[in-house]
């Protein structure tokens, strides 16, 4: 093929001279390899975000107790109730669970002589299902156990570990608040929490247990929710809120004592602090690039001067001016191909090296690649072209004195 | 071959034009040796390049193997120079860095189809000229006659009806000067159309005919009765350097 002969041409200049195409090559290496890691961010923060709001339930709504911004657990206040439970379960259509919750946070969980540091919640036996977190051994909480506030327990991995090691936990038993509960079942592990923190370490209770005889109150912590039709999850959300405020007594500008939280809130708050560094680093891709064409176009039109008399003899033996065109334009295209392969080799070094030092959450996928490639195109082809009509545009007459 | 119709050739736009070709009409055929001549600025290079397809004639007619070739547009005229004309310039013109192969190759790149093979072609053209063992030899390790005969080779590659050279004895010694002209003559003697453009009377006259170049006109076109002898010459100065 004639046109790749002639873009040969241009690839061979560039073995010519090395150290010309590096230089020419640095900034799309720079601004490709700062890409690569900007996608991996933001990928990994995606799938993370994925993750926390997989583990809350796309199809749920919490329902804390107490007012503010943050969603974390407010232990102070004390007017959420069972009856709130009841009527959000009476009053609100499409619901297919409501699993009211009581919870402490911080209780020590004690075995023998081993202590831990536990967050335990009371139950209803549809809490299983309202998470969709099973026991692997043993029995979950039932509805035997809350007619009874039966003294059993049903322990997290974190717990488990931490208590019993390898040793068989079933029958066993354990202290909080010096009451004696045998442990029932283990849960399976389920780590990060929507929050971010570990979701292993808890204990579960029957809720009547947990109230009347380990934590001894009347209020709940939490009121978890699942729609049976996520469309009309806002709307739910919406509804609920407005049965609390107005068994409450709460007027609009008054502050809620609860809020209502949703996987899309959860989404939100899982975004936080890569998200600077992402910034930075898209403006350093993006001015890489830029920067790195400006140079290449730079080479590329001293380069077209310097070869002005070469330009010449190639037209006087055949070249059309859109040969020469081709030749220049597959130049600077091979340039920043080249600095695109450099720099995602770069970029993955970066990724592969970044947990070390960081926190970031990184993931690797094909999107960086493609906009890569498509950055490196871009680029050659838009610092390209004014150099290669340049030297398209000499006159062979004028070229060659 | 060539003809030339009242070919004018002026630079220049708008109020200040300078005319350097005002009417310039000959015809040379096919097979023949010929020299254009004439003072500096009297547009002999001017001509060069409006032969050579390189420049577009102001007016006038230009058929170049029967085609009018005045209104063709760029990509046909490359062709055209690709396929019918060989060049050799004053300056050599060959790629640094670059073998006297890779140099004769230069058109073959630019041809519609890349012959399968061009190596064995470029090799060809290199002993035509006399360079067999200089195949692989970059143009600073040749001497000035040398380099123009690479630049000969390379005219030569493409197999061209018309070999158009522009001062081609004039970066050179006497010896290899007569070298070159030695070629040429070889060339000629093949059946090749080569056109000479020089302002040397003694390069002129190894050629059949003679076009002189006045003030922009053909001031004078004759026949060379005795056209020099490159052989003859070369042995003379063979002996002269002998004795001294």
């Amino acid at each position: 093929m004639r046109p790749l002969r002639i873009a040969g041409v241009g690839i061979e200049a560039l073995a010519a001279h090395k150290l010309r195409t590096f230089l020419m090559t640095a900034g799309t290496l720079v601004g490709v390899a700062a890409l690569t890691v900007v996608m991996a961010m933001g990928e990994g923060t995606r799938r993370k975000i994925m993750k926390r709001i997989q583990n809350f339930g796309p199809d749920a709504i919490m329902i804390p107790a107490g007012g503010g911004k943050r969603p974390g657990p407010d232990m102070s206040t004390t007017t959420l109730t069972l009856q709130d439970a009841d009527a959000i379960r009476r009053d609100v259509p499409g619901l297919r669970i409501v699993s009211p919750m009581a919870w402490s946070f911080q209780m020590s969980v004690k075995r023998d002589d081993r202590h831990y540091q536990a967050i335990v919640w009371g139950v209803e036996p549809g809490w299983h299902d309202a998470w969709r977190w099973y026991t692997v051994t043993g029995e979950g909480i039932s509805a035997a156990d809350l007619a009874t506030k039966a003294p059993v327990c049903v322990l997290g991995q974190t717990v488990k570990r931490e208590l019993f090691g390898e040793e068989y936990a079933i029958g066993q038993h354990i202290y909080i608040n010096r009451v004696r509960l045998r442990v029932a079942g283990v849960l399976g592990e389920r780590g990060a929490s929507p929050m971010g923190g570990d979701f292993d370490n808890r204990v579960i209770l029957p809720l009547t247990t947990a109230m009347r005889r380990v934590m001894n109150v009347d209020h709940l912590g939490a009121i978890r929710v699942i729609t049976d039709d996520p469309a009309r999850l806002d709307e739910q959300a919406e509804a609920i809120g407005r049965l609390l405020r107005k068994r409450h007594h709460i007027e609009p500008p008054e502050e809620d004592d609860f809020r209502v939280i949703t996987a899309e809130i959860i989404a939100r708050f899982a975004t936080g602090s890569s998200r600077t560094l992402s910034i930075l680093l898209a403006v350093l891709a993006g001015l890489s690039l830029v920067v790195g064409g400006v140079v290449l176009m730079n080479i590329l039109l001293i380069s077209v001067k310097e070869r002005t008399k070469e330009i010449g003899l190639r037209r006087a033996v055949g070249a059309s001016r859109r040969d020469v065109f081709t030749q220049f334009l597959a130049e600077s295209l091979s340039v920043t191909l080249l600095g695109m392969a450099a720099g995602l080799l770069v970029g993955c070094g970066l990724c592969g090296a970044l947990p070390r030092f960081s926190r970031v959450p990184i993931a690797i996928s094909w999107e960086p690649i493609a906009l890569a490639a498509a950055a490196a195109v871009a680029v050659g082809t838009f610092f390209g072209i004014q150099p290669a009509r340049r030297a398209a545009r000499l006159d062979p007459v004028e070229a060659l004195r | 071959m060539i003809e030339l119709d009242d070919i004018t050739r002026t630079y220049g736009d708008g109020a200040v034009t300078t005319p350097v070709l005002e009417g310039i009409s000959f015809r040379v055929e096919q097979g023949e040796y010929a020299a254009i001549m004439g003072t500096s600025g009297t547009g002999k290079s001017t001509l060069m390049n409006l032969l050579g397809l390189l420049d577009r004639p102001s007016g006038g007619r230009y058929l170049l193997g029967g085609t009018d070739v005045t209104e063709l547009d760029d990509a046909a005229l490359s062709h055209l120079r690709n396929k019918k004309i060989g060049f050799v310039f004053q300056q050599f013109h060959l790629l640094e860095r670059t073998s006297a192969k890779k140099n004769v190759l230069l058109p073959l790149i630019y041809a519609e189809r890349y012959p399968p093979d061009a190596d064995r072609l470029a090799e060809q053209a290199l002993v035509t000229v006399g360079l067999a063992d200089r195949v692989n030899y970059r143009p600073n390790e040749l001497s000035g006659g040398q380099q123009q005969r690479v630049a000969i080779a390379r005219a030569l590659v493409n197999d061209p009806e018309l070999i158009l050279a522009d001062e081609p004895t004039g970066n050179l010694d006497r010896r290899s000067g007569l070298e070159v002209l030695g070629v040429f003559k070889r060339l000629h003697a093949e059946g090749r159309t080569i056109l000479v453009v020089t302002h040397d009377q003694a390069v002129a006259e190894h050629a059949d005919r003679i076009i002189v170049l006045k003030d922009g006109r053909v001031a004078e076109d004759r026949r060379v009765d005795h056209p020099r002898n490159v052989e003859a010459e070369l042995a003379e100065l063979k002996q002269q350097e002998a004795r001294a």
